[in-house]
């Protein structure tokens, strides 16, 4: 790459391409055999599932995947519109998961009674799968809106909530030294070597709980009628047997949620770079 | 000077996780004086770093108090700044952010172009001046503990401690801090305490080194003064007379540690056997060719023999290990100089009187004085050259090494030169020195001459650094050279066992003594295990021929057996009590006449003797007789004193043993 950066000139794309070969070949071919593979057996008659070329050949969902931003009110808003109320709902509910398993983990770290009263119910509860959440959370708020964010909350916050109280407690005990020697203010020690020490970890935290809550709204929404969401249209779609139009929700689930995870990368290298 | 930290009877008790506890220190009193530079040594796990934890505060003592200006410590502060051997500078912070962070804590009241002005000015003074941008991950470790001695002293603490600062550094990154630091010291009078393993490094650095035993329960084992002047350089200070006797000093006392601890790792069971109290025994001795017997018997299998199944020979490298072995009974017993028993059991080691028994003269003679080649190359080679030459060259010290103060050779040495109108105290200087580190001296110049056994004088001899002026041959010939000892509590509990280990050394003694197998020891002696140098150096006598110092009168010159050699003579340790006494190294005991009584055990070396069948070995040496033809008179020691003109003002004085016990087994 540095070869190439130096010497951009030398028969350019060409040799680009020679030193990216590897690189890139592989996933490309792998991708194109899957698809290949998948519409083989759809053609075939195999599997009643239609082909990835049927998002172009269904005239509906070629709409869907031509015209994302479309809005007929009521449901029946386009692909771009339905992800969006869902990422509202995951960003509700995943603020508020950040705020409080990065404030809880760092009561549990620096307490160990803390700490042994309540690992336990955390690794308890951590188990529960987001779907059994969902009649819970039903009960609780009696509505769809609060219960698909408390789904997203409780999902999420139990690794953001982990990690920060790892991360507190792997504080190197010569950074606590320093502090002791210093005479630190609380809120000093807070600011200047708790949070910056504890980040990476709590950023493990976040980036995992990300993808977690992505996945918890899909399942939430499947099951809460009548709201604009990705995954409540999937649901719809299945019941009025859209299936190219599921094919369709799957793919932007699947990049929408890379894509998160991406940023919170990005967002991990920018606010603490290389510890 | 006033005291600025006490340390007052600190022990220090960590909980274990598998239940129980375990004692790190115990009984640390310590003072360090305004302006002092300390430094703690010991081996890994000794507790030097506790200690320093607790002076800081970072660690509270379980029992006794630490003072900093008459205040019990009870929490660390910025008053006792601590530098950490990884630095500990957060790495988020940038090296000026990292010192701003102590300076704003401790000094809130400071403006800020104030604090500024200090941050600037201690960057400056480490010398990182350009340097306040950067992250500590953009440094190299030398410049980061830069940064953190800084950060240390930027909040002008009452006290700097340093833990194994420069321990992770490369060898030139360290000596460059040490010199910084040093310089630093002496600008500011700080006082300092440092833990160090680099025995190089404390000498450098400290004025008062503070040694610690091996846990657990570690306590101070010795604390040296380093009285070389300041301000000090790195590569100047190894020329100063102190520094090699400090850093070995230091390296004996490592040593020593590590020796018991290997010690204290072995099973120690005393094993009973062919009615025998104990056939297992640890044996110490020097490498010297007077060893040879212990060797002899080893090889020959002469201690199994007698049902002595497991002797291990312990070799030191000074005359001091084989006594610190006795008083700490790591060693059973051991070879030793012929003035240790009375010397011991006088109390002149310094701690409490403690009785050794002798049941057997292992040699006689073997040791001469050789002066450098310097000396012989300006004309010295008589004893009156060396007085008239010390007459012409006042001003320069002259030291001449023994290696102990109760050796034959210090004794021998001392009455040859105040016999020949030198004062061994006032015109020359004796320093004690292992036997190794003679011959390294006597080449660079450090010392004069010594006065030591074989093999030290012919290898000087051979290498044409040195040149033998005399030998014991012409000072008192058949004089007491090397001596089985052991305490006499070992001797009490053991009392068929050390007849039996007497025996294997009488009869390894009657081999030596027979010439024709010389060349077979001088093989045996050059292993490794022994004296570890070329056979052809390893001599018992002059050759046929030969003149000078190694043979003047053709008589062999080590003896090791015969008519009245090996019996353990009181008059002899009597004399060896008088000169101990004339040079003040104990005072002359009142009580000379019990002190002789236990210290020759003749009635274990007469059992020997009989049970051998060598009766005749047995018969008693008559009359002590030096070359100056003085008399002495066992029967009035206390005249022949007085009689004595070159003397220090000794005393006289009743020295109590007790009664003789065994050691608990």
């Amino acid at each position: 790459m540095t070869i190439t950066a130096s010497t951009p000139s030398s028969s350019g794309p060409l040799l680009w391409w020679k030193h990216h070969r590897k690189l890139i070949l592989p996933p490309l071919l792998g991708i194109f055999g899957f698809l290949l593979a998948w519409q083989l057996s759809a053609s075939l008659g195999l599997t009643r599932l239609p082909g990835p070329l049927s998002l172009f050949t269904e005239t509906r969902t070629r709409e869907l995947l031509l015209y994302p931003f479309y809005d007929r009110g009521g449901l029946d808003k386009g692909l771009f519109w339905q992800t969006l109320a869902s990422l509202g709902r995951v960003a509700q509910g995943y603020v508020l998961a950040a705020v409080v398993g990065i404030g809880a983990g760092i009561a549990v770290g620096l307490n160990k009674t803390l700490n042994r009263a309540f690992d336990p119910l955390f690794q308890f509860l951590r188990m529960v799968a987001p779907l059994a959440w969902v009649p819970i959370a039903l009960v609780i708020f009696q509505k769809n809106q609060p219960a698909a964010i408390f789904v997203i909350f409780i999902t999420a916050v139990w690794p953001i909530l982990i990690n920060t109280a790892e991360g507190v407690r792997q504080i190197p005990q010569d950074y606590h030294n320093v502090a002791l020697v210093l005479q630190m203010s609380k809120k000093t020690f807070f600011l200047k070597v708790l949070i910056p020490s504890a980040l990476p970890y709590i950023f493990t935290g976040l980036r995992i709980s990300i993808g977690l809550a992505w996945l918890a709204i899909i399942a939430a929404e499947i099951v809460m009628s009548g709201i604009v969401g990705i995954g409540f249209f999937i649901w719809d779609a299945y019941q009025q047997n859209y299936v190219s139009d599921i094919v369709l929700a799957v793919v932007w689930i699947g990049g929408v949620g890379l894509l998160l995870d991406r940023l919170m990368a990005w967002l991990q290298s920018r606010i603490s770079p290389g510890q | 000077m006033t005291a600025l930290v006490e340390v007052q009877n600190i022990e220090k008790d960590f909980p274990l996780t598998g239940g129980g506890h375990y004692l790190a220190l115990k009984g640390i009193d310590l003072e360090i004086r305004k302006g002092e530079f300390i430094s703690l040594i010991g081996h890994s796990g000794c507790g030097k770093s506790t200690l320093l934890n607790m002076i800081a505060g970072l660690d509270l003592p379980t029992g006794g108090t630490v003072l900093l200006e008459g205040e019990t410590v009870k929490r660390p502060g910025p008053d006792k700044m601590v530098v950490f051997q990884n630095y500990s500078l957060l790495p988020w912070l940038t090296v000026r952010q990292n010192i701003a962070l102590a300076v704003d804590e401790v000094m809130p009241d400071l403006g800020r172009s104030e604090k500024d002005a200090v941050i600037d000015e201690h960057l400056e003074m480490v010398g990182l001046g350009q340097a306040g941008t950067k992250l500590p991950a953009q440094l190299s470790g030398g410049m980061r503990q830069r940064v953190a001695i800084a950060r240390a002293l930027a909040i002008k603490p009452k006290l700097l401690l340093l833990d194994e600062p420069f321990g992770a550094l490369d060898a030139l990154t360290r000596g460059n801090l040490q010199e910084k630091l040093m310089q630093i010291c002496n600008e500011h009078a700080l006082t300092a305490v440092m833990v160090t393993h680099d025995v190089d490094e404390a000498v450098l650095l400290s004025d008062r080194i503070v040694m610690l035993t091996n846990g657990p329960g570690s306590k101070i084992g010795g604390i040296l003064e380093v009285d070389i002047p300041r301000p000090r350089q790195r590569l100047t200070v190894v020329h100063h007379p102190s520094y090699y006797s400090l850093r070995s000093e230091i390296i004996y006392f490592l040593n020593r540690q590590k020796r018991v601890k290997q010690w204290q790792a072995r099973p120690h069971k005393v094993l009973a056997r062919h009615g025998l109290e104990k056939v297992n025994l640890d044996l110490g001795f020097i490498p010297l060719a007077a060893c040879a017997p212990l060797a002899v018997a080893e090889a020959k299998g002469f201690f199994a023999k007698h049902g002595l199944d497991d002797v291990q020979l312990v070799r030191e490298t000074s005359w001091r290990g084989v006594l610190d072995g006795l008083v700490d009974r790591t060693l059973d017993a051991a070879m030793m100089p012929s003035g240790m028993p009375t010397w011991m059991t006088a109390g002149g080691h310094g701690g409490e009187p403690l009785p050794i028994v002798t049941a057997l003269t292992i040699s006689r003679n073997g040791n001469e004085v050789t002066l450098a080649r310097r000396l012989a190359e300006q004309g010295v080679t008589t004893v009156e050259d060396y007085r008239a030459w010390l007459g012409s060259h006042e001003r320069e010290p002259h030291r001449i090494g023994i290696v102990h103060p109760a050796s034959m050779h210090n004794l021998l040495l001392r009455y040859w030169l105040a016999a020949n109108g030198i004062d061994p105290d006032r015109d020359v200087h004796l320093q004690t020195l292992p036997p190794a580190q003679m011959l390294a001296d006597l080449k660079d110049g450090s010392i004069d001459g010594y006065c030591i056994g074989e093999p030290w004088n012919f290898r000087a001899a051979r290498s044409g650094h040195g040149v033998p002026i005399v030998g014991d041959l012409e000072i008192w010939s058949g004089h007491p050279g090397k001596v089985l000892g052991a305490r006499e509590d070992w001797a009490q509990a053991y009392p068929n066992t050390h007849i039996a280990l007497t025996k294997a050394l009488l009869e390894a003694c009657r081999y030596c003594a027979d010439p024709a197998h010389w060349p077979e020891m001088g093989e045996l002696l050059s292993d490794r295990r022994y004296l570890g140098i070329n056979a052809d150096l390893i001599r018992f006598s002059g050759q046929p021929g030969e003149s000078g110092a190694f043979a003047p009168h053709g008589e062999p010159h080590h003896l090791f057996f015969g008519a009245g050699l090996n019996r353990p003579s009181r008059s002899e340790h009597l004399w060896i009590l008088t000169q101990l006494a004339r040079w003040a190294e104990i005072p002359f005991p009142r009580n000379y006449v019990e002190i002789l009584e236990r210290v020759c055990s003749v009635g274990v070396f007469s059992t020997a003797a009989r049970e051998l069948g060598l009766e005749d070995v047995s018969y008693q040496r008559q009359g002590i007789e030096l070359f100056d033809g003085r008399p002495f008179n066992p029967e009035d020691p206390i005249a022949y004193l007085n009689d004595v003109s070159v003397h220090r003002d000794f005393s006289i004085a009743e020295i109590p043993i007790g009664q003789p016990r065994a050691m608990a087994v």
